[in-house]
């Protein structure tokens, strides 16, 4: 059997890496939680490149339903084709296109799949997605053909808590919640990016950054993303040492909210 | 927890990916067992009284330990001792300074010389010992480095009991909870009147062009919402909260209507427009019983810590005119008036609170919920349904 690692280009903490070989062991799917911008996403990517996978994602929208996952019936091009003599009218199959959880199950070989941000729709909608998660087949009426997964694909779940999960889905889930990096893994994370970055720069631009997570009130905490975005930003612009605390360049980058930035000028930062 | 989840651990178990370490074994079973961040807290308080009893059990739990851990809880646990004791010489405990160090050390002798694999003593010492002198106090415990040295260390570190859901809660969380008026709004019993052109077009592509007509429920939110918030001197350590409610309620722009009012200490005659509840920026009680009709859901923010007299006499507004009505009986009329109504109190007693006179009887008259997620959920539900 596989066993994720991590890759060279996304840093996992041992407990995360235990996460996904335990989902993958006990042949569950994979529910992962935490604040925006700590790599929630970039899981599955990374899943998938240290297993040799294919990645299948399915992005989640308010307005998606479970079925449109499993498959689509093009009833409206039947209409049409049936009006206009084209062929295959006659057969339903040629309708029916496989939606994104279809297409995982149909594959020749084992998928890792990633159902991102699960919360964005319906309340109902994982209770949907039960039965097929767990049996890993679903049935298309029209042409009374199952799908049946060949290999179980690697099912990873991403949500950002905006809706509370139904509890029967949540049993059959393995849980876990990316904690916010600390600033040993940070400094981990961004050598990954950059492996070059000037050691004092790194560690006055993480100071910042913690001290601004730390601030009271504030309404957005920055994320690792934007404080890779920062660094990126304080190279480019040559920041000479020890001006970053004092000047603050660029931290439009750090603090998107006017309250925010107010707040945050007015830090002292030590 | 299901019998599921229980052999899903057995099953972990068996396959080795949580055994051997201790610490492997607390993320594993949290994974498999605890589907939840804002239940960690409590799972933290459980893996810590069942492990830490282990260690009672002198042989047997030593020679658990030495088999669970090895020698990094050990050495980890010794470090944050001296680490510990440090601190507080540093720091100075200002009340009973001697007393609780001394403790503290002897506490620390008697352990340390009793039997030498006690490594969990340190975990259960800033409970014990301290948890028991004073709040402040006990919250210097066994504190962790984050990763993944210890499962205690990680407990002592108390880092996850900012996700409880019964703690006090942010703007963001009251965002949340307001939805929730959104999402159950969509499941009102109304009548099937909106053309469904979606299944319309299906229906009738599948009938080979014969028109079909779908209709559907509308999916309106039809909820309209009175917010009314004590404004008065004991409410005001929690004037950030309340003004977080109302950001969150304003934010949620998907009520039909929305409208907020101020009161001071109890509700009389007149409702205040603003939270500095000046005499004459009002709008009479009676006025908002002619302009909101009875569907509106009313919530009341409020500590309900008036006087006796606040609630049960006809002058007993302080501030302003009572109208000849006592609290109680505006409150009654509120009550008639208007089908819904649920009581936030940010600071609730457990219970019947006999010594607090004027919350058990406010509590008799509405639904009464803490002012915490879990509380704002229940609240929530209870306004959404139908009776």
């Amino acid at each position: 059997m596989s066993i994720f690692e991590g890759t060279k280009g996304y840093v996992a903490s041992p407990e995360l890496m235990d996460s996904v070989n335990i989902a993958i062991a006990l042949k569950k799917p994979l529910l992962i939680k935490g604040e925006p911008g700590t790599g929630k996403t970039m899981l599955a990517e990374s899943v998938a490149e240290a297993l040799g996978k294919k990645l299948i994602i399915w992005n989640i929208k308010s307005t998606t339903k479970a079925q449109d996952g499993l498959y689509m019936y093009d009833t409206i091009q039947r209409l049409y084709d049936g009006q206009f003599g084209e062929g295959g009218v006659d057969d339903i199959a040629h309708y029916i296109k496989l939606g994104k959880l279809g297409e995982a199950f149909d594959s020749e070989e084992q998928v890792v799949l990633l159902i991102d941000e699960i919360d964005k729709a319906d309340l109902e909608f994982p209770n949907d997605l039960l039965w097929e998660l767990d049996q890993m087949e679903f049935y298309i009426g029209e042409t009374k053909r199952t799908v049946k997964a060949k290999h179980r694909p690697i099912v990873i779940i991403t949500s950002n808590a905006e809706k509370e999960l139904p509890d029967a889905f949540l049993r059959r889930c393995i849980f876990h919640y990316i904690e916010f990096p600390g600033k040993e893994l940070m400094e981990e994370i961004i050598k990954v990016h950059f492996p070059e970055v000037e050691e004092h720069l790194l560690n006055e631009a993480m100071d910042v950054f913690y001290q601004i997570r730390d601030i009271r009130d504030i309404r957005k905490k920055p994320s690792t993303s934007e404080l890779i975005d920062w660094i990126n930003a304080l190279q480019i612009g040559g920041i000479p040492y020890g001006q970053i605390k004092a000047k603050l360049p660029f931290i439009g980058v750090v603090v998107k909210k006017d309250e925010d930035l107010e707040q945050t000028v007015h830090h002292n930062f030590q | 927890m299901t019998l599921g989840e229980w052999l899903d651990l057995e099953n972990a178990l068996d396959s080795g990916l949580i055994g051997g370490q201790l610490s492997r074994f607390y993320y594993g079973a949290r994974m498999i067992l605890v589907k939840s961040e804002t239940d960690y807290d409590k799972y933290d308080e459980a893996f810590e009284e069942c492990f830490s009893a282990v260690k009672k059990d002198t042989e047997i739990g030593t020679e658990m330990l030495r088999w669970l851990d090895k020698s990094d809880l050990m050495q980890l646990a010794e470090q944050e001792a001296r680490d510990h004791l440090n601190k507080m010489e540093g720091e100075g405990i200002i009340i009973d300074k001697e007393d609780v160090e001394q403790k503290f050390k002897q506490r620390l002798k008697d352990q340390d010389s009793e039997h030498n694999g006690g490594s969990f003593w340190i975990g259960t010492m800033g409970k014990t010992s301290f948890g028991n002198t004073g709040g402040n106090i006990g919250g210097v415990r066994v504190g962790g480095a984050t990763g993944y040295q210890s499962a205690f260390a990680v407990i002592g570190a108390k880092k996850y009991r900012d996700f409880r859901d019964d703690r006090v809660m942010t703007n963001r969380q009251f965002q949340l909870a307001f939805r929730r008026l959104r999402q159950f709004s969509s499941r009102l019993d109304t009548p099937e009147r909106e053309l469904d052109i979606d299944k319309t077009v299906d229906e009738t592509c599948n009938q080979g062009g014969v028109l079909k007509i779908e209709m559907r429920k509308p999916r309106k939110n039809s909820v309209k919402l009175l917010l009314l918030m004590d404004s008065g001197g004991t409410m005001i350590p929690y004037s950030s909260l309340l003004n977080d409610l109302f950001q969150a309620v304003n934010k949620s722009n998907h009520y039909k209507e929305v409208k907020c009012y101020y009161f001071h200490n109890c509700i009389y005659s007149h409702l205040y427009k603003t939270p500095e509840c000046e005499n004459g920026d009002w709008v009479e009680t009676k006025w908002l019983f002619r302009n909101t009709d009875k569907d509106y859901k009313v919530i009341i923010v409020g500590d309900a810590a008036m006087a006796p007299e606040e609630l049960y006499s006809d002058t007993g507004n302080y501030r302003g005119p009572n109208d000849g009505l006592s609290g109680e009986e505006w409150l009654k009329s509120l009550k008639r008036h208007y089908k819904k109504i649920v009581w936030l109190n940010p600071k609730m007693a457990p219970g019947n609170a006999p010594w607090r006179e004027a919350e058990t009887a406010v509590k008799q008259m509405f639904p009464m919920y803490k002012l915490t997620v879990s509380g704002l959920d229940k609240a929530m539900i209870k306004l959404m349904e139908t009776r």
